[in-house]
């Protein structure tokens, strides 16, 4: 209770006497958990998706076998007649889009007569049987929102069809993947999505008694070479272990706000304790122990993680609305097709929230509260000895700068651990430790060499604001490193997307060669590759002004336990192969044989070199093929592997194609060539996109996978600022003596506004100057270490100059902006009052 | 030590200024609204110093010294009576030319010296300069300094010179701007007979050498042996 007291007296009571300052302090604090706590639950959202449509539809499925480009329908027979008490249902998966429009969902066929579903129990058989008469039935999730017996019109692959609302399938509770999802029974799927004869999955059920593992083995000794026996859950495991890069470095990203936040903790208990220092003494003198002393201050900065976790738990929770949105198409675009599971804020999310903010805040204190702990009782140590100190010290300090920068430029150049970049994330953070530990060194610096500069260009009073930034190094010093740190983060990522967008732009130069792209209609994902009509290439080919059509087909495949892509293309002239690979050597070899070029991604994921040899499971057997060349790709993080066109219909001889290119010959009527293509496609869902507008929508697509990279580095600026705001009030009422005696001594009221907005300019110039270079180094590790280890991509250095000039002036600004009310509250102490204080 | 002809008055023979007082206070009240009642810290109190007058305004605390001095430094506005400060009234001015009065005409000390902790001596005497965009600021404070021996410890900070040399080095600064008038408030009271007699001495120099009119509020009678006048104040009134 007396500790209650205590606490309540000595710690809460000062900082509810400056509500304004506290509260820019905690919604600093909250903003950093918030910004962790969203981007952890976004992505739990955005991966955990994968399975639940097919699980909740068809209950439990202990195995999976399925195929690359499809199962031969006769194995389900064939396994039926096993002398095992399976429980077999086969599946058919693809997607629509309803009435050609919006995300595509689930279309999944079923053994709808042959096999109890629970889903679609009818008490009536004649019921039963008149929904399957009814044209095209198909039964849909309730978040379609459609009635039974209405028509619904549906894209699959090229083709635009009507179909029967059957009914709506009953929602089970807690499971949410049949509210988005489209079911038809399994002669119908087969039909329209052109798999007559073909099943894209066998679910097994397995007897009881024996492991998976058993029956596995069992079965895969049953069908041929070419198909996959899996358990449930492996291509999800698949698409999470995918995506955990990508989520690992949005992580890593959002814990720069938790950073920023650090520093601001440090100044916050530091300011705490000088002006506290009297009370320290007393407090010593009357018999409180230094520890008691240094958990006073550790308590001070539990209360604000505290307070301010919560309040990030709720912000947090809200902001995730935001970044699945964000995440959610980026996983689609980028990796695989995904309806974002509802955002569970569980007991684990909010307790590493908690836990990191809590630690955060407490490591961050424990350096000024055991120096509290030490002031001696009567010792009545000027603030001006304290800063005074905090000068000599730097120069000791700079000595354990440059060795953290050296160690930090060391560890960024080890591989990677388990497929993750630690060894960089960590230089990372020693690069920014080093520089915050050296900035004291280069305020000292640049305040003896700059001051008359300053004076000269400037005036009186930005010399004034220097020399004031100089004398308060223990202060200013921490908060420059705050927004330096912050700087430093949005130029690193402004380089680093800055420089992949100018080399996807050059790629797509040197790739795109063609005058007009098709495709079928509906929206786009990584992982699907819906068809059109062989004839389509047909017939566009046989146009006298057409130079050639380039057919490229791709299937889903998985690969050593992640997702890729099989392909099989019809020219590659314009692939732009890795530096010392012969391409026309390449060329010429590639249609002749079991060759394959693969993706730089695919190459640097599973360690594939020139020369080694993809296996793959095709048409009943393992098949190898020799790998010519590797070719830098940046459509797709998934990796592909692309065998000539001749090869692949070898071992899949399904002719219809995922997209086509259309090569015109040269000084022909482009518009003309364009309308006969739309005639030839009439009746049928194609897209066709102007070499150009191909372009623009793959930047488009690019640019808006990066929006959740510029929202966090948003964040953590306005953390840096509002954090600046809170320390310069702090500063300017610790400092209100100093700026009372200014205005004795001859300061008109706008002097003193301009020598404190000009001290937040040089501390908002320097951390810009700083925080630029920083990054700088920075974004070649993002570039040239994490990017390479994380994602297997390679980027060439380019300076976004614009782009950086624009985020550097808004920073500036705010800066200077967030000096506004500290000034103001120096104009409006009296100074007569404020010089007489005791 | 400097010679008093070497620090510049721009205004010429300082003999002459004999002719005008530079600070005439007129029935001069100052009353402060409260929570609860008005406080009259001031009640027509009126006052005429010469140049070169040293003054000592002696009392108890509360009697309204401190408030009498803001009033005479154009530091805050009587509320009746005027304040003229080298005939010019501060009642009619606006805060940017009390701002700039002040620059001119003006230097203040105080009892617990007010340096800036995080300055150095030089940099502490030259801050008006500064402030009032002199040139040579670093020369004329050294200059400053040097006359009341303070030069040697000229790049020293505060807390690492006695309370003393501090209040030395207040004084340099006050006297940075070639002021007319400078305002004492209890020089001496943070320190010892020994010190503190010390700091009267310079302040005696000062106004006899540079003709600047000194006015020091002291609640010590010992202290006011080495002016030239004691004003007597109690309830805000000049009296007995």
């Amino acid at each position: 209770m007396s500790t209650l007291r205590l606490f309540s007296r000595l710690i809460l009571r000062p900082l509810l006497r400056e509500p304004i300052r506290t509260a820019l302090t905690l919604f600093a604090v909250a903003l950093g958990v918030a910004v962790v706590v969203a981007i952890d639950l976004a992505g739990q959202a955005a991966a955990g998706s994968f399975h639940s449509s097919i699980e909740s539809l068809t209950g439990k499925t202990d195995l999976i076998t399925s195929s690359t480009g499809g199962l031969n329908e006769h194995l389900l027979a064939e396994l039926s007649q096993l002398p095992y008490p399976f429980d077999i249902a086969p599946r058919i998966e693809d997607f629509a889009s309803v009435e050609g429009k919006g995300e595509a969902v689930p279309f999944i066929g079923l053994d709808l007569i042959g096999h109890h579903i629970a889903q679609f129990d009818e008490q009536n058989p004649e019921q039963a049987a008149m929904l399957l008469a009814a044209p095209n039935p198909v039964w849909v999730g309730s978040r379609l929102r459609l009635q039974p017996g209405a028509t619904v019109h549906l894209l699959i692959n090229d083709v635009l069809r009507p179909y029967t609302v059957a009914g709506v399938l009953k929602p089970q509770p807690g499971e949410i993947g049949e509210q988005n999802v489209i079911v038809a029974d399994i002669g119908l799927a087969q039909l329209v999505t052109g798999k007559t004869g073909k099943l894209d999955t066998l679910d097994v059920r397995i007897p009881a008694g024996e492991s998976i593992e058993h029956w596995r083995q069992v079965l895969a000794a049953n069908v041929p070479t070419s198909v996959d026996v899996e358990p449930q859950g492996a291509r999800t495991d698949e698409n999470r272990k995918m995506l955990s890069a990508f989520r690992w470095n949005l992580r890593v990203l959002s814990y720069i706000a938790l950073v920023v936040g650090a520093f601001l903790i440090y100044n916050t208990i530091s300011v705490s304790v000088v002006r506290r220092r009297n009370e320290i003494g007393v407090l010593r003198a009357l018999g409180a122990t230094r520890g008691f002393i240094a958990v006073g201050f550790l308590a001070e900065a539990l209360f604000f993680a505290l307070a301010g976790s919560a309040a990030g738990l709720v912000l947090g929770r809200l902001m995730a609305i935001g970044a699945v949105a964000l995440i959610g198409r980026t996983v689609q675009s980028l990796y695989v097709s995904s309806e974002p599971s509802p955002i569970q804020l569980t007991f684990e999310s909010a307790a590493t929230g908690v836990t990191l903010g809590v630690v955060n805040s407490l490591l961050a204190a424990l350096a000024p509260a055991v120096e509290a702990a030490y002031v001696a009782p009567v010792e009545a140590m000027a603030r001006g000895r304290e800063e005074y100190n905090a000068a000599r010290r730097s120069r000791t300090i700079i000595w354990y700068a440059l060795l953290m920068l050296a160690a930090g430029g060391v560890l960024s150049q080890l591989p990677a651990f388990h497929g993750q970049p630690l060894a960089a994330y960590l230089a990372v953070l020693l690069l920014i430790a080093g520089t915050a530990a050296a900035i004291p060194t280069i305020v000292s610096l640049f305040s003896r060499f700059a001051t008359h500069g300053i004076q000269r260009l400037f005036g009186t009073e930005a010399m004034l604001g220097l020399r004031s930034l100089r004398a308060s190094l223990g202060r200013t010093s921490v908060l420059t490193a705050a927004l330096t740190t912050a700087v430093a983060m949005t130029a690193s990522v402004g380089i680093m997307v800055g420089s992949f967008r100018e080399t996807v732009a050059v790629w797509m130069d040197n790739q795109l060669k063609a005058d007009f792209y098709l495709r079928p209609a509906g929206s786009s994902s990584a992982d699907r590759h819906p068809t059109m009509a062989a004839s389509i290439a047909d017939r566009i080919a046989q146009l006298p002004d057409v130079a050639a059509v380039d057919r490229f087909r791709a299937y889903p495949i998985s690969y050593q336990g992640l997702p890729a892509t099989l392909a099989g293309g019809e020219s590659t002239t314009s692939t732009h192969f890795l530096p010392g690979e012969n391409a026309s050597a390449i060329l010429r070899a590639w249609p002749t044989g079991d060759y394959a070029v693969v993706s730089e991604p695919f190459a640097n994921k599973h360690n594939i070199k020139v020369g080694g040899i993809v296996t793959l499971p095709l048409a009943g057997a393992k098949r190898s093929f020799k790998v010519l060349g590797i070719y830098y790709d940046y459509s797709t993080e998934r990796g592909y592997v692309i065998l000539a066109r001749r090869t692949l219909l070898k071992y899949l001889p399904d002719t219809a194609s995922s997209n086509l290119a259309v090569i015109l010959k040269p000084g022909v009527d482009a518009a003309a060539i364009r309308q006969a293509i739309d005639n030839i496609i009439a009746g049928r869902a194609v897209l066709v996109f102007a070499n150009s507008d191909l372009r623009r929508g793959a930047i488009e697509i690019f640019d808006r996978t990066f929006r959740i990279t510029y929202a966090l580095e948003a964040v953590a600026i306005s953390v840096a600022v509002m954090g600046i705001a809170g320390a310069l009030l702090a500063m300017v009422i610790d400092r209100r003596r100093e700026f009372a005696l200014l205005r004795f001594l001859g300061a008109g009221q706008p002097q003193v506004r301009a020598i404190i907005l000009c001290e937040a300019g040089l501390l908002g110039l320097l951390s810009n100057v700083i925080g630029l270079i920083l990054g700088s180094a920075l974004s070649l590790i993002l570039i040239f270490v994490i990017n390479k280890q994380s994602f297997g991509w390679t980027f060439q250095f380019h300076w976004p100059v614009g782009m950086l000039l624009s985020a550097l002036s808004v920073v500036y600004a705010a800066t200077v902006l967030a000096a506004l009310y500290p000034a103001h509250t120096a104009l409006r102490m009296n100074p007569i009052e404020v010089i007489h204080e005791a | 030590m400097i010679s008093p002809n070497s620090v510049r008055y721009p205004e010429g023979d300082p003999h002459l200024s004999f002719l005008m007082a530079i600070l005439e206070a007129r029935s001069v009240a100052k009353v402060y609204q409260t929570e609860g009642s008005p406080v009259t810290a001031l009640a027509g109190v009126s006052l005429k110093v010469e140049p070169g007058q040293f003054i000592a305004l002696v009392g108890r605390s509360g009697c309204g010294k401190s408030t009498l001095l803001n009033l005479c430094g154009a530091m805050d506005f009587p509320s009746t009576g005027e304040i003229l400060i080298d005939g010019q009234s501060t009642s009619t001015l606006t805060d940017s030319q009390l701002t700039h009065l002040r620059r001119q005409k003006v230097g203040f000390i105080f009892q617990s010296f007010q340096l800036l902790h995080t300055l150095t001596a030089i940099e502490n005497v030259e801050l008006p300069l500064l402030l009032a965009h002199q040139p040579n600021a670093r020369q004329t404070a050294a200059e400053r300094l040097r006359w009341v021996e303070m030069g040697e410890l000229a790049n020293r900070y505060p807390h690492q010179v006695s309370g003393g040399q501090q209040q030395r080095i207040a004084i340099a600064r006050a006297l940075a701007h070639n002021p007319r008038l400078l305002l004492a408030d209890e020089p001496t009271g943070n320190l010892d007979t020994t010190t503190g007699d010390l700091v009267l001495d310079l302040l005696r120099r000062t106004a006899t050498q540079f003709s600047v009119a000194v006015i020091m509020a002291t609640h010590s009678v010992e202290s006011a042996s080495i002016v030239d006048r004691v004003v007597r104040m109690r309830d805000g009134r000049i009296g007995a």
